[in-house]
């Protein structure tokens, strides 16, 4: 059960070099840098307000639907639906 | 923009209490704050037209009164919801019982910093005097995170105080900072916006300080509410209406593409400002900084300009001790297994623990009743007190102990910061149903009692989630239907035993029962989130709170706190209810009519008892026939009471569910609460044979008259197995507790919502009753 959709057909922008992954790729333990976040105008908003934004710095501690994030000091509990979408940059292999 | 100075400021008034907003993300310590800054002098209350609960508390130190109000914790002052908007409008002093806001306590945790501050960089924007306490700095040290506290105070410019609110420290400190404000000082704003967001901010405060055209309606529509004017006390309690609009509220209202700031503030539609709006908005867009993503960029700049170098984060995340006990805790296997078992613990405790409580209350109320009912003379006065006011009163108390235990526990839970982890485990299943996972433990509480059930839904954001989960919540099969289901299946379900006595047809039909509870809630509640409360699900966003020990303080205020507002609004209605349905039952008592076919009969054995001897086997039995003979007056009272003709005249409507007109009235009777049905089908049955009896005590003779009560005037027997049945799925399905509707009007702060699950449980009561009695006469006739 993916996190989040996997939206295979959302290219990642053009020029853009780093490898961006949907976050529900990342495995336990895994940290990644969040590089971008998709879905409707208010839900990236209240995301982002959350913490959950371009540049913050997460780590799954539980995968599935909803997931278990590590962000910014704490950990969120996170269920999205269709239209969100949150690409990651991976840091690290997991440890 | 700070308006002009005033001239000539009043002297400072005495009389006036410095009115302290305290705001702060979820989860950072800011009731503990609260409890430990006013104590046990907190009110709680609602804010008019919304479900949020309204907190506040004075307190005098220094030389100096304060009013704090505890305002409903938050990540961002941009509402999304008629109840987030309840922050925004009380520091307006839009709210015309609570006065306006004269500075700000910010609790933070030091923890989560960056998050934290982004709320605080809102709160700037005010320009109100602000004070942060650095909440949790124990938490965030414990993660490696160092703050330099007054590098920070000076980036901010504002009073930090570092604190652990949980052990109260830094207390002291935080009071002779509040002692120190000054209501006067305005803190600069953080200017963290580009200058083309400011240009646009500039033009709309100018298209806004013009006179907007004011009508008396406006304010009358709405109740409660102050009409706009940023109502704001300036300077030494002197309070006045500022012409323009602050800086911060054209921020909002620019910010806000929901449109709720903007309805808010201006109620009446204004065609000029929409389409300004609009242009800004575009124009903004166009220069590259689209609305309201500007926001999040902007502040979260400026949160990292005021952190760098004064709060320092590990490079490398340590593992704490919350992360080693989640690793448990959130396990799928381990983690489901404990949840598991503190559920079985909190059905434990709400049935076991609760039960020797309601017991002694029950056997206090009666032990009153009776010593009324000796020293008093009969009469409607002796009726009313006893029947109706203490009838009333029981009933309120004997939900007491279930909400006592229930809330101990939720209370514990939530403050050690388990609950969250439970609504993580449940989410999963719930999500299936619409809900999420936060309305798991409130509707499995209310397999218990509907009531702490309801109640303990304000755990959950969601505005439709919480109402779907209130309103499904009395489908659940609560102790309260429990005596009616076992007088009837003991009575009509026979004694069938399948696979060797390990399943029994009487255990089978009760198992039914809950299921055919929850299977209703299912399917309400996805109609509901289609349908009535339907609307677009956000992302379910839950912060999992660093686990601590639980503060007994905070835990024993909450507690007291339910068990306080349940019977102070909940109890009252109760106890109105419960005299309406008394006096629908005595009157018109017209002892004429009812008593004088029986009194020729009452006075031979009146005379007999007499002449007899005491203790002789003859006296007994005359005293027997009497108790007999006051049975059946007792219940040709009912027969002639308004109910009971209300009872015959609407039989019409019961019959196509297989019951006569002494069924439907007892079911009426039971408005109150389910299980008064037992007993009035006790004292409506009485009348064929033996007189009134206590029909828990005397159950298989009671049992006994149900199978040969029969239709009126006719041997056909009255109850049969499809009776029994539809009256057992009338009462899985119906809303016959007046609590549970008192509680509901009480957390959705309308009679709406109590009316409408009123209205549709009963129709699906009358729907499965009806359903099941043609179904079972089909098939078994």
């Amino acid at each position: 059960m993916p996190v989040l959709q996997v939206a295979r057909d959302v290219p990642p922008p053009a020029g853009d070099v780093d490898p961006l992954v949907p976050l529900s790729r990342l495995r336990v333990g895994q940290a990644a840098v969040v590089a971008r976040v998709l879905g409707r105008t208010e839900d990236v908003h209240r995301l982002e307000e959350f913490g959950l934004r371009h540049g913050a710095r997460v780590e799954v501690f539980r995968q599935g639907r909803p997931c278990i994030l590590r962000l910014g000091g704490g950990k969120v509990c996170l269920r999205g639906d269709r239209s969100l979408k949150i690409f990651v940059v991976p840091l690290h292999a997991a440890r | 923009m700070p308006p002009a100075d005033l001239p000539a400021d009043p002297p400072p008034s005495c009389s006036d209490p410095l009115q302290v907003a305290l705001l702060g993300n979820p989860n950072t310590g800011k009731s503990t704050v609260f409890s430990a800054l006013v104590g046990v002098h907190q009110r709680v209350g609602n804010y008019p037209g919304v479900t949020v609960e309204k907190r506040t508390g004075d307190c005098a130190w220094g030389g100096r009164r304060f009013s704090f109000v505890d305002l409903p914790g938050l990540y961002s002052l941009s509402p999304r919801s008629r109840d987030e908007l309840v922050a925004v409008e009380v520091l307006l002093g839009r709210f015309r019982e609570t006065p306006p806001v004269d500075a700000i306590l910010c609790i933070v945790d030091a923890s989560n910093l960056e998050r934290n501050l982004y709320l605080v960089g809102q709160v700037l924007e005010l320009r109100l005097p602000t004070i942060v306490a650095l909440n949790m700095l124990d938490v965030a040290e414990g993660s490696g995170v160092t703050i330099d506290v007054k590098g920070l105070e000076r980036r901010l410019g504002v009073p930090v105080v570092p604190m652990q609110a949980n052990r109260g420290v830094g207390l002291t400190e935080l009071r002779e900072t509040l002692a120190r404000i000054d209501p006067g000082c305005r803190p600069a704003s953080p200017g963290c916006f580009p200058p083309e967001f400011n240009r646009e901010i500039t033009r709309l405060m100018s298209l806004l300080s013009r006179p907007e055209p004011a009508s008396p309606q406006e304010e009358s529509a709405r109740p409660g509410r102050a009409g706009f004017g940023a109502r704001r006390r300036h300077r030494h309690g002197r309070r006045c209406r500022e012409s323009s609009i602050p800086e911060w509220l054209a921020q909002r209202v620019l910010l806000d593409t929901g449109g709720l700031v903007q309805t808010a503030v201006f109620p009446q539609p204004r065609a000029d400002l929409d389409r300004e709006l609009q242009d800004a908005r575009a124009r903004l867009g166009e220069a590259g900084c689209p609305i309201p993503n500007i926001e999040t960029t902007a502040r979260y700049d400026w949160v990292r300009r005021m952190l760098d170098g004064v709060a320092v984060q590990p490079s490398e995340q340590r593992t704490t001790a919350s992360d080693r006990v989640d690793r448990v805790l959130t396990h799928p296997l381990w983690g489901a297994l404990l949840f598991v078992l503190i559920v079985v613990m909190l059905f434990q405790a709400v049935f076991v623990w609760a039960e020797p409580l309601v017991d002694v209350i029950g056997a206090g109320v009666r032990g009153v009743g009776s010593w009324l009912t000796a020293h008093m003379a009969e009469g409607a006065l002796r009726g009313l007190v006893v029947d109706g006011v203490l009838g009333g009163v029981g009933a309120v108390l004997a939900f007491l102990p279930q909400i006592l235990v229930l809330f101990l526990f939720l209370a514990v839970l939530e403050d050690c910061g388990y609950l969250a982890r439970a609504a993580y485990l449940m989410d999963g299943l719930m999500v299936r149903v619409g809900l999420s996972g936060k309305s798991f433990l409130p509707l499995l509480s209310s397999f218990a009692c509907a009531v702490p059930g309801i109640m303990a839904t304000r755990v959950i954001e969601n505005h439709r989630d919480r109402l779907t989960t209130i309103l499904v919540a009395p489908l659940m099969t609560c102790s309260a239907r429990l005596p009616v289901f076992a007088l009837l299946i003991a009575a009509f379900v026979p004694r069938r035993a399948y696979l060797g006595g390990l399943l029994n047809l009487q255990g089978l039909t009760l198992g039914a029962l809950y299921f055919l509870g929850v299977v209703a809630a299912v399917a309400v509640a996805r109609i509901l989130k289609k349908t009535v409360l339907r609307g677009d699900a956000p992302p379910f966003l839950m912060e999992l709170p660093t686990y601590k020990w639980p503060s007994v303080r905070t835990i024993v205020l909450r507690v007291a706190e339910r068990a306080y507002s349940f019977v102070c609004f909940a109890g009252t209605m109760i106890l109105a209810v419960s005299i309406l349905v008394w006096a629908a039952l005595y009157y018109p008592h017209d002892r004429d009519a009812v008593e004088g076919p029986f009194q020729t009969q009452r006075e031979q054995l009146e005379r007999r008892i007499a002449a007899l001897a005491p203790d002789t086997p003859q006296r007994q039995e005359a005293a027997a026939e009497l108790g007999a003979l006051e049975g059946r007056i007792a219940a040709a009272y009912q027969r002639q009471s308004y109910l009971g003709r209300f009872g015959h005249a609407i039989e019409p409507v019961f019959r196509p569910l297989g019951w006569d007109w002494r069924i439907g009235s007892a079911v009426i009777a039971s408005f109150p609460a389910r299980e008064i049905v037992v007993a009035t089908l006790g004292v409506v049955f009485s009348s064929e044979s033996e007189g009134e009896m206590d029909a828990t005590k005397d159950a298989p003779e009671f049992h006994a008259r149900l199978r040969d009560a029969t239709w009126e005037g006719t041997d056909r027997p009255l109850f049969n197995v499809p009776v029994a049945l539809s009256i057992m799925v009338f009462y899985a399905l119906c809303a016959q507790c007046v609590a549970t509707l008192a509680v509901i009007r009480q957390e959705t702060n309308s009679w709406r919502w109590p009316a409408f699950a009123f209205a549709y449980m009963t129709a699906l009561a009358y729907c499965g009753a009806l359903a099941t009695y043609q179904i079972g006469m089909w098939i078994g006739g």
